[in-house]
């Protein structure tokens, strides 16, 4: 895809990639900035939704954007009966409970998706996302500049959403003092709700230009589970720009690493910086201590 | 001799009849599959009774389990390659594993709760990613994959492997004993409760926690050196994989998270539930997932802890000479 | 001073978990006046304060409001109904801004409509607010912080007011000028109940206390009353 631009490529990628993985990061940061709810199914529903994407596009070509009309409803029903009928039951359970139930969910899907797709990559191409554009002497796949785009608009009208609305502020006074929110006359049993459907919706949406953008396996949901941690991570919780920062620092990473050290050490830097800024720095570079 | 008796109770009688039993299986010629099937409970045993201490016990949901098995299963497999014993490749590996945990222990220690489960997830698939590329030692792959036999194994047969893990199994009922009554124990209930508590009343709690830790990455690891052992070969795709973590969690939760027997039933319904699955290979993770599920949220004590709801139960134990206190968590 | 009761507590067991924590509370709170409620740590005030705004339940007893039973009603609905509480700690929204955390207090639907008016109240209230209004809300003073979580409760348009250990770290300086901002507040029309540790200011400053002892109401009267108690002049004023 490259002539022989130098760093200019991976850097670039690195960035594209970047917004993807932010996407991803967003449901896992506003389900647990303000539910404290651990979701380690997190990768395997974005997973999920790639592969409805998949189908709808495969055996009913569908476009996969507009697809999104069917997946976004069937991925916010299943996060809400998983948050409603078993998470929440776990929490009253035990400290360990939500962590093994999310477990099994997590393997549950996993399995799932490979009996029904079969164990092999799969991946959606449009025309527009096989389309290739030029910066200097390097080519980019469309499908990544798209990524990119679509992560920064959504990101976007989440901020807007949260800051001008009474429901987005609410949300945010919730995950910084959930007493002091209730006190304000906050419902917060609803507000959770809504912040879960938010982050099934960005999940709805990662999945499928996760579709368009890499081959993907039913076992891909933990690989991305870990950058979404890892993104949220580095940006910190309850910052929406950081969490974008993240994503672009992870995607310069991975990108970077290939560039030096060989496609297959992509993701093993990936994971090691994950594990160094949790080592060190575990809320954040720019957020919120908690 | 009065000592004697008093040590005698039943249940110690029972403990070593079970005991004997176990040894002499290999010798009494019993059919081969029952001694895999003992093989598999014994090796699930110690894993479970170790994430029970850490998990159960310590409130350390580590994810990392594949990371000990793998890291001494490999030293092991390599161990083979350049000409040292298998013995010395075993309990080398095992202590790679807890040399590794306890390296690991100050990335991940800081981190509670979710943030150190997803830290200990990564760690494996690290791992996986690392010996899927890296052939430290030169030798014919497998069947194309990045993965070693087992050599030099001459003079090992089955028996052997058998009270290998026997022995491993035993090592990690030891344990858990031990630590249990101890202040190690105590310490670790403390923090399980309220860390920032414990540590007020001057309880060390990184040391706390890295014990356990390093102890539960060391049999671990000597546990899955045995089975690679018996397996002949190892490779990093089947290795550094959640299959593990998810029958090593399951064998503790089916019978009961803290429990002391827990880990010991839940080995046994777990190696019964894996041969029923085999047959579908294919969906086997997703029943597994569902029965973990349905479990925590039925009977969050497991089988132990349902049992111990019922009346049997405590004649039971009265009669092994344990009697219960009532008004117990 | 009109002599209805706006809030009653009637015989009211609280429980936290196994452990109780108030045992058989009364008291009755009337329109328009400051009401203090005085007592060590582990007496109970906070717990009290926290179950009239519902996020405790009583076991036992009941709790009314303008005549209305509240007692097992969830928060949010009690702050509609006219109850808000100024939590202890000065529990500001610290990543919004002084404007944003006012504006969530006007978050009900009956203060939604009020909002501009509201507002204009909490700056003649609090004129170091406006000042600051585009500021980050951690970035206050622990003063100005305390005024800021006292403006947003006045944003939700409260019949009844209860702030929770005011004074807590602030200079009596810093602590006179709220006060006398409270009295102007009061003389609005709203109902204040506060709870300290500082006997003697809470006395000085209210016209009615109750001294709670150990999850018990050991002594209510006026602040007259109460300087003359043998029991807490020897208690708290060590005559």
């Amino acid at each position: 895809m490259t002539g022989d631009s130098g760093l200019l490529s991976p850097i670039i990628i690195g960035l594209l990639y970047g917004g993807l993985y932010a996407m991803i990061a967003l449901g896992l940061s506003m389900v647990f900035g303000v539910m404290r709810l651990i979701n380690l199914a997190h990768g395997d529903l974005v997973i999920l939704g790639s592969y409805l994407s998949f189908t709808l596009w495969s055996y009913l070509g569908f476009d996969p954007i507009v697809s999104l009309i069917l997946t976004i409803p069937v991925l916010f029903g299943l996060g809400f009966v998983i948050q409603q009928y078993l998470m929440r039951r776990a929490f009253a359970i035990s400290a360990e409970a939500p962590l093994i139930i999310a477990f099994g969910i997590s393997l549950i899907l996993q399995n799932f998706n490979q009996i029904i797709w079969q164990p092999q990559s799969r991946g959606i191409s449009t025309t527009y996302s096989m389309a290739s554009f030029n910066i200097g002497p390097a080519q980019f796949p469309v499908s990544y500049l798209l990524d990119f785009v679509v992560a920064l608009v959504v990101m976007l009208v989440l901020r807007e959403f949260l800051r001008r609305t009474y429901m987005g502020r609410a949300i945010t006074a919730a995950s910084q003092d959930n007493k002091a929110a209730q006190l304000m006359g906050v419902n917060t049993r609803m507000i959770y709700g809504f912040a879960f459907a938010i982050a099934m919706i960005s999940a709805a949406i990662a999945g499928t230009f996760l579709g368009m953008t890499f081959p993907f396996t039913p076992l891909s949901g933990t690989q991305f589970l870990i950058i979404a941690f890892g993104v949220v991570i580095i940006g910190g919780l309850g910052s929406l720009f950081g969490t974008f920062l993240g994503g672009l620092i992870l995607g310069l990473v991975q990108t970077l690493a290939g560039y030096f050290f060989g496609a297959a050490a992509q993701m093993f830097f990936v994971y090691l910086a994950v594990l160094i800024v949790l080592a060190i720095r575990p809320q954040g570079l720019l957020g919120v201590k908690r | 001799m009065s000592i004697i008796r008093k040590r005698l109770t039943p249940e110690v009688i029972i403990a070593a009849v079970l005991l004997v039993l176990l040894v002499i299986l290999p010798v009494v010629n019993a059919p081969r599959a029952w001694i895999l099937y003992v093989l598999l409970f014994l090796i699930y045993l110690a894993m479970a009774n170790m994430w029970n201490l850490i998990a159960g016990y310590s409130g350390l949901i580590s994810l990392a389990q594949p990371a000990f098995i793998g890291l001494a299963g490999y030293a092991l497999a390599l161990s083979t390659w350049v000409n040292i014993p298998w013995w010395a490749g075993l309990l080398g590996g095992a202590a790679i594993a807890g040399l590794f945990a306890f390296l690991m222990s100050f990335a991940v220690f800081r981190l509670s709760g979710v943030y150190f489960s997803i830290g200990t997830l990564v760690i494996p698939e690290a791992l996986r990613i690392l010996f899927n590329n890296w052939r430290p030692i030169d030798a014919p792959l497998t069947g194309g994959g990045a993965g070693y036999m087992i050599k030099n194994l001459g003079g090992l047969d089955m028996s052997n492997i058998y009270w290998m893990a026997l022995a491993v199994a035993i090592i990690s009922i030891v344990i858990i004993r031990i630590v249990l009554r101890s202040d190690l124990g105590l310490g670790l209930a403390a923090i399980r409760d309220n860390e920032r508590a414990a540590a007020s009343c001057g309880v060390n709690t990184f040391r706390i926690k890295m014990y356990p830790f390093i102890i539960s990455a060391v049999v671990t690891g000597l546990a899955g050196a045995v089975f690679y052992i018996y397996q002949g070969y190892i490779e990093p795709q089947s290795t550094f994989n959640v299959n593990w973590t998810m029958a090593i969690l399951l064998s503790t939760v089916i019978g009961g998270l803290r429990t002391e027997g827990g880990p010991i039933v839940g080995s046994i319904v777990f190696v019964v539930l894996y041969f029923l699955l085999s047959r579908y290979a294919g969906y086997s993770l997703l029943v597994q997932g569902v029965i973990l599920i349905v479990i925590m949220l039925l009977s969050p004590q497991g089988l132990v802890g349902l049992a111990q709801k019922a009346r049997v139960y405590t004649r039971f134990m009265n009669f092994l000479g344990k009697p219960i206190l009532t008004g117990k968590k | 001073m009109a002599q209805e009761a706006l809030l009653k507590v009637n015989s009211i067991d609280v429980f936290h978990g196994s452990f109780q924590a108030l045992w058989n509370i009364s008291l009755e709170v009337r329109k328009g006046e400051m009401l203090a409620l005085i007592g060590a740590n582990t007496s109970g005030k906070s717990t009290l304060l926290d179950t009239i705004s519902g996020l405790n339940h009583p076991a036992g007893g009941s709790i009314q409001f303008e005549g209305r039973n509240i007692t097992n009603l969830d928060p949010y609905k009690i702050v509609d109904a006219g109850i808000t509480q100024i939590p202890e700690g000065r529990r500001i929204f610290p990543d919004m801004s002084v404007l944003s955390n006012l504006i969530m207090g006007s978050y009900t639907p009956r203060a939604r409509s009020k909002r501009e008016e509201n507002l204009k109240k909490v700056y003649r209230h609090f004129p170091i607010l406006l000042k600051r209004k585009n500021q980050v809300a951690k970035t206050l003073s622990g003063g100005e912080q305390q005024m800021l979580v006292i403006g947003r409760g006045l944003m939700s348009e409260p019949k009844l007011m209860m702030i929770d250990e005011m004074s807590l770290g602030l200079a009596p300086i810093i602590i006179n000028e709220i006060f006398r901002t409270l009295k102007e507040i009061r003389d609005t029309g709203l109902t204040i109940i506060f709870v300290e540790q500082n006997v003697r200011k809470s006395i000085q400053e209210a016209d009615r206390a109750y001294i709670l002892e150990n999850g018990r109401v050991s002594l209510c009267g006026t602040s007259q009353e109460l300087c003359e108690e043998e029991k807490v002049r020897k208690a708290y004023f060590g005559i």
